[in-house]
């Protein structure tokens, strides 16, 4: 019996598994996708031509014309626009206009979401909210490393009882991280920390 | 050719002492750590080395550096043959035969055929490193900026058509990294460029806090987003080197190690292509063509030998033209220009020693490995069990503070942020970052030769296409291009298919 829910979890861990990788391919490769990330890019492309065609020749330093600042960025902004355009073709021609299949969001789809999205607010609060903002960066990194690993095993431990003794452990690791990490980079590397 | 000798004798004496042997097995040691752990790359390891080793004397840096990039490669190849999945992209060739053996129970033997091969490819990229680097400098001495803008222009093409499945998101990430490059003061007159009164934006964005948002950020925000943890299979059998495979598979090796050196040498191509070319190359002549994929060991040797011979190959134009081979050895060029190194043609005029030292360091960092493929392979397994939601976030402080160190500045830690955020959502779709990496580091160098260029030829363009090595250069660049578009890879192709029945026909 144990051998039958082995291999069960197992297929279940390969099912779970491939439906990630397909959604990843999907992501990568869809025509409508491209479709919008090539206007984003066309636009930019125009924005960096222009601003390039703006920007000070310097005749009042009587510079030579073919050393103008804005030579290779202009030539940069046309060659963005030439790329976005023949991506804009492509994805027309593989129907980037019409009906696109009906991708339905599963809740590991959405679990990977709400993750990404808790991960990047949390590594912006620190980087961003937390380093050089009066605080010790030892603190800061323990906060943030304490927060982020008690948050990302909420609900496996959760499902095992044992939400205490995460926190716990997170601290401990929280704590450690922050000491080891600003005792090797300053004491040891004398690197300065922010 | 006695002094280039007696040079790499001098080179390899200066490092028999203890503290050299400490920091040459500290940093690939650390480097097979970070190499295990999938996600983690060399570009992000170098990086991050290079804000610890900041005080440091130049040698003992770049040397933790070298045997850092080295341990890197060779470590990925333990995730990807325990897990299938590659602790480095480099890696992802050795997967399939790899894990395949893994699973068949031996995967003791996987790993010691890793290790003969990193160790054999290695030494061979060592050999070509010692006598192309001086060769190639020397012929750069003749290259003026019209050589120098076609070379820069051909490396970022080359990376964007090449790297990834897309060229055209490979170019379009190359055009970006060459924009970027231009944010800041610019090389001839000091004006700021797209910095919109923006003071922080003089000095432009920094190389290695944009690479440590690139590669260490965006892969914090790619691990912790997937959730899916892999079972570790278990080891059972020995992991010792095997040497009597490579003399088995010595054409094999050989084919690989040329393979890898090339595509090092190539710009922005790096270990991964040649690690796939290499077995691809032995998938067609192999007499066990229908085990590739399934647990051939002629498979698993090319990955592993092409794509750490690929590692010195690398290092090869870093030295000889101060353009890299590939992003992790762009950073190893930033940390030598940090240590008052200047790669270029001019580095075997003015400090000939260094370019030995190099190979002394490669030769170390092989050595080391071998070493750690001997002993500490079980324990250093250990790393794997580490969850990646403790991992992670540890990973990202270490990205905080490799960031800061460079320059001391808050700046650099938001360029990181915000480059490692825009990393992040374009690799979702598809867009690759090594193109962009070559981009930021050759953009100066695209810039300035233009412009110089165009002073010394008053404006005329016929100079960039009628100067010999110029309009080679061109030649193989706009081909490149060409032919990663389909509807003209058709006609190409239909037009040489055409010219070669042509010729046949009138032979008979």
């Amino acid at each position: 019996m144990p051998d039958v829910a082995a291999e069960a979890a197992a297929a279940a861990h390969e099912a779970a598994e491939a439906e990630a990788a397909a959604a990843a391919h999907a992501r990568k490769v869809s025509p409508r996708g491209d479709f919008i990330q090539s206007i984003g890019w066309i636009a930019l492309g125009i924005a960096t031509t222009i601003v390039s065609w703006r920007m000070d020749r310097l005749e009042k330093q009587d510079i030579n014309p073919y050393t103008a600042p804005g030579l290779l960025p202009g030539f940069l902004g046309v060659a963005i626009v030439l790329f976005g355009a023949l991506m804009l073709y492509r994805s027309w021609r593989r129907d980037a206009l019409g009906p696109q299949p009906v991708r339905l969001a599963t809740e590991a789809a959405r679990a990977e979401t709400r993750r990404m999205w808790t991960v990047l607010a949390l590594c912006i609060a620190f980087a961003a909210g937390l380093v050089g903002r009066g605080i010790p960066f030892w603190a800061a990194a323990a906060i943030f490393v304490t927060v982020t690993v008690s948050l990302l095993q909420f609900a496996e431990r959760g499902a095992r009882n044992e939400r205490q003794r995460g926190i716990l452990v997170a601290l401990v690791i929280g704590i450690s991280a922050g000491i080891l990490i600003t005792l090797v980079f300053q004491e040891f590397f004398l690197v300065r920390l922010p | 050719m006695f002094e280039g000798l007696q040079m790499l004798g001098h080179s390899y004496l200066s490092f028999l002492n203890f503290w050299s042997i400490v920091y040459g097995l500290g940093g690939a040691l650390l480097g097979i750590l970070v190499g295990c752990m999938p996600g983690l790359s060399a570009t992000l390891c170098i990086a991050l080395l290079t804000t610890l080793t900041i005080k440091m004397e130049p040698n003992d840096a770049i040397l933790i550096l070298i045997c850092a990039y080295v341990g890197t490669l060779y470590g990925g190849s333990r995730s990807a043959i325990l897990l299938n999945i590659p602790g480095t992209a480099a890696n992802a060739a050795s997967c399939a035969d790899g894990y395949a053996l893994a699973r068949k129970g031996q995967a003791g033997r996987a790993i010691g055929i890793a290790t003969s091969g990193a160790f054999t490819g290695t030494l061979f990229g060592v050999l070509c490193l010692a006598m192309f680097t001086p060769a190639l400098a020397e012929i750069a001495l003749s290259f003026g900026a019209f050589e120098f803008f076609w070379l820069a222009l051909f490396g970022v093409a080359m990376s964007g058509s090449i790297v990834g499945e897309d060229p055209i998101k490979g170019w379009l990430m190359g055009c970006l990294g060459l924009l970027v490059a231009q944010i800041g003061q610019e090389g001839l007159y000091a004006y700021d460029r797209f910095t919109f009164g923006w003071d922080e934006l003089s000095g432009g964005i920094a190389l290695i806090p944009a690479l440590i948002g690139a590669f260490g950020f965006a892969e914090v925000l790619t691990s912790l987003a997937d959730p899916i943890e892999r079972k570790i299979i278990e080891m059972r059998d020995s992991v010792l080197p095997r040497f009597r495979e490579v003399f088995q598979y010595w054409r094999t090796v050989l084919r690989s190690g040329v393979i890898g050196v090339v595509t090092g040498i190539l710009p922005g191509i790096g270990e991964d292509s040649g690690a796939w070319m290499s077995y691809a190359a032995a998938k067609a002549v192999s007499k066990e063509r229908d085990q590739f994929g399934k647990g051939s060991i002629d498979g698993l040797m090319a990955a592993e030998t092409g794509d750490m011979s690929a590692i010195p190959g690398g290092i090869i134009p870093a030295l000889a033209l101060g353009i890299p081979g590939s992003a992790p050895a762009a950073v190893l060029m930033a940390a030598m220009i940090i240590h008052g190194i200047q790669p270029g043609p001019m580095l075997m005029i003015k400090t000939p020693q260094f370019v030995y030292d190099v190979v002394a360091m490669t030769t170390m960092a092989t050595i080391s490995i071998l070493i750690f493929g001997l002993f500490l392979v079980r324990p250093l397994l250990l790393v794997l069990r580490v969850k990646r939601s403790v991992l992670m976030p540890i990973i990202f402080v270490l990205c905080t503070v490799g960031a800061f160190a460079i320059a001391s500045r808050l700046f650099d830690v938001y360029s990181m942020l915000v480059v490692g955020i825009g990393a992040f959502f374009l690799r979702r779709r598809g867009y690759e970052m090594a193109p962009f990496v070559l981009g930021l580091v050759l953009g100066e160098l695209l810039d300035k030769s233009l412009r110089r260029g165009l002073v010394l030829s008053d404006g005329s363009l016929a100079p960039f296409f009628t100067r010999p090595i110029c309009a080679a250069l061109a030649l193989v660049t706009v081909l490149t291009m060409l032919m990663y578009i389909p509807a003209v890879n058709v006609r190409l192709r239909a037009a040489w298919g055409g010219l070669k029945r042509l010729v046949f026909r009138r032979k008979e």
